[in-house]
């Protein structure tokens, strides 16, 4: 595998019963790339994800990051490359028994057991700067807005420096305006921590801001690749349907 | 861990409610096996079981304070005409703690401490599942089973043990109420006659018993929770189901050890 390869997908193929959802689907991804993945809902985007972090088991295929077959390792061997990884599920998926500080520390008091309790609480409030919501530290997750869960959500899925972070739809529900606050601030993250990112969405705003590449899952395969312009103003006719009526909808 | 899915649905055909019993006892007893392999593996998460121990435990207390006290009273009230009619009244100290002691105790102490504590741990996990914060856990290299189930299973089967000798104590306390109010007696007599009809041996099985019920109260509201799946819906169902079957469970397994401690030691 090439150096700057991160995430090299190979043949992927998922099926729920008789529901055909993934079928031979390949991607690489190389080090500090956007990569969005486009789809109608339904079309598999974010079981690719979840394939990708180990979450679910493909029926077929293989997904290597750094090197390291995911689908063959042992849990504990899979958990050390999940350390490298975050993970912004679609609805935040903060931990509502615990604050936003409780919530931040917690992979932290995990993961790095040589750090002190000072020292997690300025890395808190560091990464709590970084989205912006310093003033949420000891709040509840259901004393926040949608849009403030998913900086949270996102605070704590880079408090541990990963080299890899995958987002499932990271502006859905959200209005256009925090979307593309949400969309800046992932850009802003990735260059600032030069990550490499999955992206999947259908959120053509926060993929234009954000894409260095863009796929499109369509009837289990990837149906089309390309930079982000190459997509948009692509003379496909499901394409330029799919485009239009979302900028319509924006 | 993969757990046997359960078919949910309007319209459930009688091979599925047979799918449903085996899938729901094979998805236990890798629960049951999963809960071994990890539990005795650092870390031991001891500040999270004793958290739990508080959560789930400690604010049980109002509840089986008030449950025990009228088992003891109704109890008493119920077996006092009986006991007169036989001019055994003498006994009823002794009847009352005897049974109390041996099998209403822990049961009905195991009873409604599942439908507070399973219903709750099948609630809160099933929650967590659906909303993708165990899938949050996982990925952030987190072992859920060992965060959530673990340390959750244990506190259920420390406590209760305690909470039952706690209930126990209560419910004699009751007794005595109920006979105080038809008949005069001291305080000092009620308690020799109470000490003098329970040997430390009636104690043994009442109380080890509820180690096991303790266990299947956290077992069955985790497994219940951990596997929930469709919204809230699939939350409101882990929930019930969770109660049910370990009410149900508790039961099954109240007979077997009885039925074992005869065979063991035949005295007691």
């Amino acid at each position: 595998m090439a150096n700057n390869l991160i995430v090299v997908v190979e043949n992927l193929t998922k099926r729920f019963d008789e529901l055909l959802v993934l079928e031979n689907v390949s991607i690489e991804v190389h080090r500090a790339e956007n990569l969005i993945v486009f789809g109608k809902s339904g079309s598999g985007k974010s079981v690719l994800l979840k394939c990708i972090i180990g979450l679910m088991k493909p029926d077929y295929g293989n997904v290597f990051i750094n090197d390291k077959n995911v689908l063959v390792l042992s849990i504990n061997q899979l958990n050390k490359v999940r350390k490298d990884i975050g993970f912004l599920f679609q609805g935040a998926a903060l931990y509502d028994s615990m604050t936003v500080r409780e919530n931040l520390s917690f992979p932290l008091k995990r993961h790095f057991e040589e750090m002190t309790i000072k020292e997690i609480d300025d890395k808190v409030k560091y990464t709590l700067e970084l989205v912006s919501l310093e003033e949420a530290i000891d709040k509840m997750p259901s004393e926040l807005s949608g849009g403030m869960k998913k900086r949270i959500g996102l605070a704590r899925s880079i408090i541990t420096d990963p080299a890899l972070m995958l987002y499932d739809e990271p502006t859905t529900g959200l209005d256009p305006i925090t979307s593309k606050e949400i969309s800046e601030l992932i850009l802003n993250l990735q260059k600032k921590l030069n990550m490499t990112s999955i992206v999947v969405t259908h959120d053509l705003i926060c993929a234009e801001i954000i894409a260095d590449r863009a796929i499109f899952l369509k009837d289990a395969h990837v149906a089309y690749e390309g930079n982000i312009d190459d997509l948009t103003k692509s003379n496909d006719p499901f394409l330029k349907n799919f485009f239009s009526h979302d900028i319509k909808k924006v | 861990m993969n757990l046997p899915r359960i078919r949910y649905g309007r319209r459930l055909n009688y091979s599925d409610y047979f799918y449903n019993f085996f899938a729901t006892l094979t998805g236990l007893t890798i629960f049951n096996w999963e809960f071994f392999k990890q539990a005795f593996v650092p870390p031991f998460e001891i500040s999270e079981v004793r958290k739990h121990m508080y959560e789930l435990g400690v604010k049980t207390f109002g509840i089986v304070s008030v449950t025990g006290f009228i088992i003891g009273l109704v109890l008493a009230m119920q077996s006092q005409p009986v006991m007169q009619r036989f001019g055994a009244s003498d006994f009823l100290p002794g009847m009352v703690s005897l049974s109390v002691v041996r099998e209403l105790g822990p049961v009905i102490t195991a009873l409604i401490f599942a439908g507070r504590v399973s219903s709750g741990i099948g609630a809160e996990l099933g929650s967590m599942r659906v909303t993708e914060q165990i899938d949050a856990m996982e990925v952030s290299a987190i072992n859920p089973f060992k965060y959530l189930v673990v340390t959750r299973v244990i506190a259920t089967t420390m406590i209760l043990p305690i909470l039952t000798i706690y209930v126990i104590i209560i419910a004699i306390m009751g007794s005595y109420l109920a006979i105080i109010i038809v008949e005069p007696m001291s305080f000092e007599y009620y308690r020799s006659s109470v000490v003098q009809s329970i040997e430390f041996g009636d104690f043994i099985p009442g109380v080890a018993k509820t180690f096991v019920f303790g266990y299947i109260v956290g077992l069955v509201g985790s497994y219940k929770g951990f596997s929930a799946e469709g919204g809230t819906e699939g939350v409101g169902r882990a929930s019930t189901t969770s109660v049910v079957l370990a009410s149900l469970l508790i039961l099954v397994f109240d007979m077997v050890l009885v039925k074992v401690t005869l065979w063991l030691w035949p005295t007691i």
